[in-house]
């Protein structure tokens, strides 16, 4: 069995909106272990960005349990989820996120400076080459395509050695092409090298790729399925989201 | 997959390029800020180098007196002051037995006469009301007695200046003029020097006619641009030949016990003043401080609009930053280490304005002395600008110590934010 890095049961996240209060949402439970590829599927609002924000720790729970990789999260402060995430998470976003004025390698090595550690130029050159840049380490981020700045965002994420990677819509600004790479790399990750990957996405397709696809509706889990059970027209290209 | 190396001792410098590179990315803004913060500190340097070198040059104007006491008329102690060290035109005089009196005192290893006139200088119409530029200062000594109290006034060697010697006591058409006084006239040994004087009580100037018999090589002081001639002469065409302008004393003993007792003994005499260096000193001093003060209000209040530029530089671009911080929260960074890049930044800004506020001061070092000089009559010769190592020093920890302040609201700010705010404001 693999190491269980993210237990959470009875998530629940809700917002004070003047006197109404937002069930952003509302009793989750979920798992996710090592080497496994995750996604979160549904419509706009329907909770999937806040239950990645909580179970990537950059946000804190309402109420529920939350233990990632092996540290109980519920109830911590800003500054105790920092620590948590330290190391442990990569990040990738929709928007790529890089700094702009910083080369694809310095984009790269710019988490070990928050995390205390000195650069290696070879581990920074094995990560682009996994990521498939490794021709392009100088290149400023104007000077790259959406698909490899996303990769070169996956780079990064990478270069801390973390246990999970969390994607927010990874692949929403990408052309269809670039954006089956991407997933492709995802669940290379995965499963070579024992990631936990966890995606929202709207693209069903893409979200039938991974080893388990929760769709959440309302701030709930409404389907959880694995991907044999997926059905052959979601596989053909239909989004569903 | 290996971890990257550990090397906290290597992170500080990273975050100093980071944060050079995002000041770049908004370079006009960042020069503007900069150029801001560089105007403060090349006012403050400036200002600070003004008071040194003009406290410098008023030591050094006074030390090249060669006396340590004057005796003059009663009168303004400024303009005594002024007289001491650049003559003057509102000139007072002491009977001339006042010497006679004076010099026996038991206290004093030295005494010279020295009688201070203003002549026309050749071609000039203009009189008492012209500025003190279209004047030549006359000096009537007596050489020996001077010349020890100035041991180092030297006569110009060289080309055009060959055979140089002091004048002959009782001569009445042989001048030494200063070094200035030469290079502004054009004169050499040999040439002639014409000075158009207007005898005291009498309407009409004279036109005097004078052999240049030596000039004096440069001391930074008053006689560069004086005309010597012999005392009884000057006095005879100033037609004041019972006067005198000024006793230069050396004491044998010089202190504050001795000079108030010196004093005392000589107040006694009608019309006269006894004046110290020290008292000098404190009357120069005196006359800048008001312009010191006005200009160190100046440079506060760029001081503070520098400040106000560089805090607004920063909370701009931590707020257009905004999803970045989040971002960089996201990927580890504590508040700490977000904290410290934004106030580098801001410490950068702030000691990028210093270097070069302390760049542009030195360059216009000479402009401001000569704006100054131009400004006001500072009664001292020489260079009143001095800006040295250690006032850029200050002025750099002065820039430092405004970074570290108007950083930290910026600063704090940025490392508050909450990262899933902070990202999703950026998208």
């Amino acid at each position: 069995m693999t190491e269980l890095l993210i237990e959470a049961h009875g998530l629940k996240r809700y917002y004070e909106r003047g006197s109404e209060t937002v069930k952003a949402l509302d009793g989750v439970d979920v798992s996710i272990r090592a080497g496994e590829m995750v996604s979160i599927l549904g419509p706009s609002g329907s909770g999937k960005t806040t239950l990645l924000n909580l179970l990537s720790c950059l946000d804190a729970p309402t109420a529920g349990t939350l233990v990632v990789a092996g540290r109980s999260v519920a109830g911590l402060s800003e500054d105790e989820l920092v620590e948590v995430r330290r190391g442990v998470l990569g990040f990738v976003f929709q928007q790529f996120s890089l700094l702009p004025t910083l080369t694809a390698s310095e984009n790269v090595e710019l988490p070990l400076m928050f995390l205390n550690r000195r650069p290696d130029a070879k581990r920074t050159a094995e990560i682009l080459e996994l990521v498939g840049l490794s021709d392009r380490p100088d290149h400023l981020p104007r000077e790259l395509s959406g698909g490899q700045m996303q990769r070169v965002a996956i780079a990064r994420a990478l270069i801390v050695d973390p246990k999970i990677l969390v994607a927010d819509e990874p692949t929403g600004n990408l052309d269809k092409t670039t954006g089956e790479s991407i997933i492709t790399l995802f669940k290379q990750l995965a499963a070579e090298e024992g990631l936990a990957v966890l995606l929202t996405t709207h693209n069903t397709v893409f979200g039938y790729e991974a080893n388990r696809a929760i769709t959440l509706e309302d701030g709930r889990i409404i389907k959880e399925e694995q991907p044999a059970c997926i059905p052959d027209c979601a596989r053909a290209g239909e989004p569903r989201g | 997959m290996g971890n990257g190396l550990q090397g906290g001792a290597f992170v500080l410098p990273r975050y100093v390029a980071l944060g050079a590179k995002n000041l770049r990315r908004r370079p006009v803004r960042t020069a503007l800020t900069v150029a801001g913060v560089s105007l403060a500190v090349a006012v403050a340097v400036a200002l600070g180098g003004f008071t040194l070198g003009y406290r410098g040059a008023i030591d050094k104007s006074i030390d090249m007196l060669g006396f340590q006491v004057m005796i003059m008329a009663k009168g303004c102690p400024y303009e005594a002051a002024t007289m001491m060290l650049k003559g003057g035109t509102g000139l007072l005089y002491l009977p001339a037995d006042t010497y006679d009196q004076v010099k026996g005192d038991p206290d004093i290893e030295s005494i010279t006469p020295i009688f201070i006139g203003v002549a026309q200088k050749q071609g000039s119409s203009i009189r008492d009301d012209a500025p003190s530029s279209s004047f030549s200062v006359i000096s009537g000594i007596d050489v020996p007695s001077y010349l020890g109290m100035k041991p180092w006034l030297t006569l110009k060697k060289g080309p055009g200046f060959a055979g140089g010697r002091w004048f002959t006591q009782g001569s009445k058409d042989e001048v030494v003029i200063g070094y200035e006084a030469a290079e502004y006239e054009q004169r050499k040994v040999g040439d002639t020097y014409y000075a158009s004087i207007t005898p005291a009580g009498k309407p009409d100037a004279v036109m005097h006619e004078f052999k240049v018999v030596g000039v004096l090589d440069r001391t930074g002081t008053q006689d560069d641009g004086t005309v010597f001639m012999p005392i009884d002469v000057a006095r005879e065409y100033f037609n004041r030949p019972t006067q005198l302008t000024i006793l230069g004393i050396k004491l044998r003993q010089f202190n504050a016990f001795k000079m108030r007792e010196f004093e005392t003994r000589w107040l006694k005499l009608p019309e006269v003043q006894v004046v110290g260096l020290q008292q000098v000193k404190n009357t120069l001093v005196n006359l800048v401080a008001t312009a010191q003060t006005m200009i160190a209000a100046v440079a506060a209040i760029a001081v503070i609009v520098a400040l106000i530029g560089v805090i607004n530089t920063i909370l701009m671009s931590v707020y257009e930053r905004t999803s970045e911080i989040g971002i960089m929260k996201a990927l580890g960074a504590r508040r700490s280490g977000v904290f410290q890049l934004i106030w580098l930044e801001t410490l950068m800004i702030c000691l990028a304005g210093a270097l070069l506020g302390s760049l542009l001061a030195v360059v216009g070092a000479g402009l401001v002395e000569r704006a100054i000089k131009a400004l006001a009559d500072l009664g001292v010769s020489g260079s009143i600008v001095r800006i040295t190592p250690g006032i850029i020093g200050y002025a750099v920890l002065g820039a430092a110590i405004l970074g570290f302040f108007g950083g930290l609201y910026p600063a704090w700010r940025a490392s508050s934010m909450r990262p899933v705010e902070a990202i999703s404001k950026g998208v």
